[in-house]
């Protein structure tokens, strides 16, 4: 595979994976491709089901294997493709070199264990050092993501803390061993907005500090210009549309990311009546054949759901899956 | 008749916890002298975090809990002081929306049982009558009126909203209350059901309060807003005045958290440091000093009033704050092109629906 012109030295690169889930004819993850440099931030960005924390799961190594069959594509790791990897050197990446936030702190800590024992626990399993010494590694984590009274909270089990702190704690478990690629899927979802601020600033933080490859999973549009260089919006488990950052708010280009904009009330104040996509996400067995987003679009044509359609992208790196594409030619049309 | 279709006055509710043989209860104010007036046919909001008393507050003020001390004063009637079978007759106009579209709605009753039900608390109507009403209201709230002997497992979240809608429009209400109704929703799904709450309090001539933590979609749909700290509120305004001007550290906080959906446009932030306070140790005097960056030791000792005509705040400082620099009333860099795409968008999304109106399948 040559290498991307655009992300010559990527940290993560996924290329093309699909997944199957058991007892589905088609690929509900399907040839979904994206990569990240060193220290850059890509934001996954789609509603419930669009695939985004299935992808990330993959990437992990984390899918269930009962449930889902990767049936194509490549995960490299700094040139290394982790599909070809046996589960115990991934075992070794994970939580190492390759870490995870989930969207609840609750029921990602262990209610029986202390924080300070679960991170301390996290350094243990991938280097070699005394009880002491990773407790004092913890320790300094906790400093690092500004825990309030570090000392004493390493020795608090989870039900003692608030959710901004949990958070704090699954982001110091994360980055205790340096990770070259960090995966949050939706760290501030369940977080009132104070305190999603506190820890968004944190994370771009440490990343600076880290030069950690960053993949964020959020719903929050929000969030994607706050945090990300680029963006890639999935709908039903595609890529429609990627982009640096800036393009994609700038001039978005596929009508579901015009139809996610449109829908979301703006923070400046009243626009109208809010933009609103017909109908849902058709189940998986009625998915049509060509592009996937055909059933709602309002602007598709027959050949829409026949013909499926591919990412092109243009000089300034944005890339749009849609057959009507560019829209400015049916706008100059009428 | 009055301005105000609803009133409280210094509205107070607490909540004992924990206690036993060795351990003593504590009290908790979660809603703590609350004075609020909401007008007839506004969209009234009342916002704040995780705590803050807004839940209990929107139950307070349908009387689905009752108060500690204070009173609800709705059309002139004073309903904490209304007998059970009184303010049963009252509920037919007194409406509530949750957010759970999922835990609200009984899994074992159809959904034209459910729209039905308040139809046989509040009117005499004939069962034809009645089912004549649920496919009418069916129709109105978005659904195929044939869905009607469906169960609510087999509806997604936004069909299931529709349909907790259509029960509460079912009684013929004047007040629609509803806790987070559109905060369990995806985005584009969120933007049906907006504009759907809208339309029908046009159509309907309804007065909505709405809870929420979403500042975005309170923006977009409230006339005057309301924000609680602690079981207080801290500031009370029009929706214009409280975004563009607001006067109290706390709602300047929060707005400065908003993260705005615009490459590079926000500032390096101040930080609003620390956790909320807990409500059942919750700081002398105003009780945002603990985390406020302007407090003196006449906010650590003495609470402040909630003062002022339109615009109101409870600081004793606000007179004299910086005015924050907020980077909420910057509009998006949006080309001339990108701005058609979103008209091409909007005007074929109204073509392909005839009626204009959003509909599920």
């Amino acid at each position: 595979m040559p290498p991307d012109p655009l992300q010559p030295d990527s940290t993560l690169e996924v290329r093309d994976l699909s997944i199957r889930f058991r007892g589905q004819a088609l690929d509900l993850i399907d040839s979904v491709s994206f990569s990240i440099a060193r220290g850059k931030t890509l934001c996954l960005v789609g509603e419930s089901g669009c695939g985004k924390s299935v992808t990330s799961l993959a990437i992990m190594g984390l899918l269930p294997k009962r449930a889902a069959t990767i049936t194509q594509g490549t995960v490299r790791f700094n040139g290394t493709d982790l599909l070809d990897l046996p589960e115990r050197a991934i075992e070794d990446l994970r939580g190492n070199r390759m870490a995870m936030i989930f969207q609840e702190p609750m029921t990602s800590l262990n209610p029986a264990f202390t924080v300070g024992h679960q991170v301390a626990e996290a350094v243990r399993r991938h280097k070699r050092c005394s009880r002491a010494e990773a407790r004092d590694r913890a320790l300094q984590m906790f400093r690092k993501v500004r825990m309030p009274a570090a000392e004493t909270r390493l020795d608090d089990y989870p039900h003692q803390m608030s959710g901004g702190m949990r958070q704090r704690v699954m982001i110091a478990m994360a980055l205790v061993n340096d990770p070259e690629v960090l995966i949050a899927d939706e760290p501030t979802t369940a977080l009132d907005v104070t305190i999603q601020a506190q820890i968004l600033d944190l994370m771009r933080e440490l990343q600076d500090d880290t030069g950690a490859a960053l993949l964020m999973i959020t719903h929050d549009l929000g969030v994607v210009a706050e945090i990300a260089d680029d963006v890639a919006v999935m709908y039903a488990g595609r890529v429609v549309e990627s982009g640096p950052v800036g393009r994609i708010f700038e001039e978005p280009q596929h009508c579901y990311t015009l139809g996610l904009m449109g829908s979301m009330p703006a923070i400046a104040g009243r626009q109208g009546r809010l933009l609103t996509i017909p109908g849902a996400v058709p189940a998986p067995e009625a998915m049509p054949a060509g592009c996937r987003f055909a059933t709602r679009c309002p602007l598709a044509i027959p050949d829409c759901s026949m013909k499926r359609p591919t990412l092109v992208a243009d000089r300034a790196g944005q890339s749009v899956a849609c057959l009507r594409a560019p829209l400015d030619q049916i706008v100059a049309a009428q | 008749m009055s301005d105000f279709i609803l009133e409280t006055h210094d509205l107070q509710r607490r909540f004992r916890q924990g206690g036993g043989l060795l351990a003593r209860a504590t009290t908790i104010h979660a809603v703590n002298g609350v004075s609020l007036q909401v007008r007839r046919g506004e969209t009234f909001a009342i916002v704040g975090e995780s705590g803050c008393g807004k839940s209990t507050l929107a139950r307070l003020l349908l009387r689905l809990i009752e108060p500690s001390a204070g009173r609800v004063v709705y059309d002139g009637q004073d309903l904490t002081a209304l007998g059970a079978a009184r303010m049963r007759a009252l509920r037919s106009e007194l409406q509530f929306i949750f957010q759970d579209p999922f835990s609200s709605l009984n899994p074992r009753m159809s959904v034209a049982s459910i729209i039905a039900e308040p139809l046989r608390v509040h009117t005499t109507l004939s069962s034809a009558a009645r089912r004549a009403r649920v496919a009418d209201l069916m129709a109105r709230v978005g659904l195929r009126p044939d869905m009607s002997d469906r169960y609510p497992h087999e509806f997604s979240g936004g069909q299931r909203q529709r349909i907790s809608i259509a029960r509460a429009l079912a009684s013929g209400p004047k007040l629609l209350i509803g806790d987070e109704p559109v905060s369990a929703l995806d985005v584009s799904v969120q933007a049906q059901i907006v504009n759907l709450l809208e339309d029908l309090k046009q159509e309907f001539g309804l007065t909505l309060v709405i809870i929420a933590h979403d500042l975005a979609v309170i923006r977009h749909m409230s006339d005057r807003i309301a924000v609680m700290y602690l079981g207080e509120v801290v500031e009370q305004a029009g929706t214009e005045a409280l975004f563009t001007t607001p006067r109290h550290p706390y709602t300047q906080a929060l707005l400065a958290a908003i993260p705005v959906p615009m490459p590079g446009a926000r500032p390096v932030r101040a930080h609003l440091g620390g956790d909320i306070p807990s409500p059942a140790d919750p700081p002398a005097g105003c009780k945002f000093h603990t985390r406020c960056p302007h407090a003196t030791d006449l906010c650590r000792s003495t609470r402040p009033a909630l003062l002022g005509a339109a615009h109101q705040v409870a600081c004793h400082h606000h007179a004299t704050l910086p005015r924050p620099d907020l980077p909420l009333g910057r509009t998006g860099t949006r080309s001339p092109a990108a701005a058609a795409r979103f008209e091409l968008f909007r005007a074929a999304s109204q073509t392909t629906s005839p009626t204009g109106k959003e509909t599920t399948q």
